[in-house]
């Protein structure tokens, strides 16, 4: 298992369209992939759970991915974070 | 005994039983199901999923093509919804473990769901908040295929009694027999009304007390007079007896008289009929009337709920032919207003955003060329069966209508080279609708061969008042009768067909005025045709021709409504 905090960029936090995004680039990947927020911890390949997360703006979330494929998969999502989900 | 006020929408007087359909109380049977049913629930589930997703897709590629990604994104989050890893989980798990039918599992979920959105966009607000309202809709209506819980189920004929009520509903209850509509949202110019009238349903809308209605078990729908009568006294039910049966006698005339529509001074006038479905077809007497000055052609997707390919319609419009008898039949492309788009897509965003609403006519053909290539194939294919004319909805400006006949002359000549035979000369014509297009009519009568005056929308479009306003006969407005006098003028000077269609051709006292202004051509729906015909048999051209400069130099429609029921009642209303 490998983890890391990371800072939401996007303006508006974590709305429907960076949602999506992630959840396309999540599903790529063969590890479980989770996103905890407020304490919360939801799978990151289900829109409804990080919908539901409502994560703001400059909030900030842990990101966590467990399987085969973890390290390049917690990379990806990081520099998908970090380039505010290609959406900005 | 209590009376409800409503506004007319199509006409008739019916008494019967209520239905009352309550949209948003989908009866979720919360019962359990047994092991053995475990796997054919889950392969419901799956299957309701596979449905729903092939449906959006299909709405993606539509948004896609005509607008942008940024609203094809609302629509990705739509499908991922569907088939969300979690929902699915957890859906699965209430059937497995907890033994609910699926239906109720996925209601419980998305409720859930739905409610815990709620909670968090409170807290920042979310620049569009996903539609889980629109898919939960849509899976369920395909989970329920059998039972069909979303749409309207009417064991009886029956009085339809709803909020509001969609086409591709109105085309469902009028299958179930319903005798009648009242609801509190809806509008003379609707697509619901148009096809209420088509139907001969009586219609009443704008009705305000709709669970007072939805509550009796009997009542009286007098859409003639505009109100609902519940708990009347046997004497006005008897009175009310009667005047069905009187309002039968008139339904039967309609059928059976035959002789052509020719004033009283000797002037034929040609009574075309408006129709969308090969029933409305049949219902008429193709010898009393000069053909079909309109057949939408887009109803034919509403019966489907999907755009049929060139084979079935290729069907559709060569029964339609043989069914006309070698009377001519103008068959108007697809007019996929946003309306229309809505129903046969049912998709809640086209409700709510506004850039829809420029999506319609020749445009919407033009941004997704196969779809006209297609229905043109069908179309020219199907000519051989009986004399066609094609028009083109909601034309703009020339550009439109040189790429539609670029796009005619490919079909054309595609059709030659693979062998199918093709009538020789079929006529191709223009619905004048929009503001812009008024300004290129003589360059316009130049390339087609006749036009249509399509008044609903050149209503709307001249004074702006929206399709589902409850505005009754805007068509008097001055503006109206100088654009339809330029039109005629210009007819006249090159002898070029003109035809007035929408619903002003199908009120006796707006026709008067029409005549007033030398149309000679009319198309209407089938409700309408023997009121009409009656009107045209009572009048004198040449005194009617008087009327003209009055109407032309009058201020307000009240006044030019006010010229034309004074005549009518002077030397017609009493006639008949």
């Amino acid at each position: 298992m490998v983890k890391q905090t990371v800072k939401i960029l996007n303006r508006h936090g974590l709305h429907t369209r960076p949602a999506t995004v992630l959840v396309t680039q999540a599903t790529h990947f063969k590890s479980e992939i989770f996103l905890t927020y407020n304490k919360v911890r939801i799978n990151a390949k289900s829109i409804l759970g990080v919908l539901v997360l409502a994560v703001e703006p400059d909030a900030e979330v842990i990101l966590e991915a467990i399987g085969p494929d973890e390290n390049e998969a917690l990379a990806a999502m990081v520099e998908l974070v970090a380039n505010k989900f290609n959406t900005e | 005994m209590q009376i409800i006020k409503g506004i007319k929408v199509a006409p008739g007087v019916v008494i019967g039983p209520v239905y009352y359909f309550e949209r948003n109380k989908i009866p979720i049977p919360q019962t359990l199901i047994t092991d053995i049913e475990v796997g054919i629930e889950l392969d419901r589930f799956q299957k309701a999923i596979e449905r729903a997703t092939a449906e959006l897709n299909q709405v993606r590629s539509l948004v896609v093509d005509h607008l942008d990604e940024d609203h094809a994104h609302l629509i990705d989050a739509q499908l991922m919804t569907l088939t969300d890893i979690e929902l699915v989980k957890e859906v699965s798990n209430l059937v497995r473990n907890q033994h609910h039918n699926v239906l109720w599992a996925y209601y419980e979920v998305m409720e859930k769901y739905e409610a815990a959105l709620k909670k968090s966009l409170s807290k920042y607000q979310a620049e569009r908040l996903i539609d889980l309202h629109d898919v939960k809709k849509r899976v369920v209506h395909h989970l329920s295929m059998q039972t069909d819980y979303s749409v309207p189920q009417m064991r009886e004929p029956a009085i339809y009694v709803g909020d509001r009520i969609s086409p591709s509903d109105l085309i469902h209850i009028h299958h179930q027999k319903t005798i009648g509509i009242i609801t509190q949202i809806g509008g003379m110019d609707s697509h619901a009304a148009i096809l209420a009238r088509a139907f001969g349903i009586p219609y009443l809308s704008d009705v305000a007390e709709i669970e007072v209605i939805g509550k009796a078990v009997k009542i009286i729908l007098d859409a003639d007079h505009e109100q609902i009568l519940i708990d009347a006294s046997p004497a006005i039910v008897d009175e009310y007896e009667i005047k069905i049966q009187e309002f039968n006698i008139q339904k039967h005339r309609l059928l059976n008289h035959k002789a052509p529509a020719v004033s009283r001074d000797g002037v034929a006038i040609d009574i075309n009929l408006n129709a969308g479905f090969i029933s409305e077809v049949n219902a008429v007497n193709p010898a009393q009337i000069k053909g079909i000055g309109l057949f939408r052609t887009e109803y034919l997707c509403l019966e489907r709920n999907t755009i049929p390919d060139e084979e079935e319609q290729f069907r559709a419009y060569t029964q339609i032919l043989k069914e006309m008898k070698g009377k001519p039949t103008t068959f108007r492309t697809f007019d996929f207003g946003r309306e229309k788009l809505m129903a046969i897509l049912d998709l809640e965003m086209f409700h709510t955003d506004t850039i829809f609403e420029t999506w319609g006519g020749i445009r919407f053909c033009l941004d997704n060329p196969e779809l006209l290539i297609t229905q043109l194939r069908a179309l020219l294919r199907a000519s051989p069966a009986g004399p066609m004319r094609i028009m083109f909805p909601l034309v703009s400006n020339l550009a439109e209508i040189h790429h539609a006949l670029a796009l005619y002359k490919q079909v054309q000549s595609d059709l030659q080279t693979e062998g199918h035979h093709v009538a020789a000369k079929i006529p191709l014509g223009v619905m004048l609708e929009t503001r812009t297009i008024l300004e290129e009519l003589p360059e316009l009568t130049n390339l087609v061969d006749f036009f249509s005056v399509g008044t609903n929308d050149l209503a709307l479009f001249l004074l702006g008042s929206k399709r589902t306003d409850t505005l009754t006969k805007n068509y008097y407005h001055p503006l109206i009768f100088q654009t339809i006098d330029r039109i005629v003028e210009i007819g006249r000077k090159k002898s070029f067909p003109i035809t007035v269609c929408g619903e002003m051709a199908s009120d006796p006292c707006a026709v008067l005025g029409l005549l007033a202004l030398g149309v000679r051509s009319f198309s209407m729906s089938a409700n309408a045709l023997s009121a009409v015909s009656d009107l045209v048999r009572a009048v004198d051209i040449r005194k009617v021709s008087a009327l003209k400069e009055n109407l032309l130099t009058a201020e307000s429609a009240t006044l030019i409504n006010a010229i034309l029921q004074n005549y009518y009642q002077k030397y017609i209303g009493n006639g008949r």
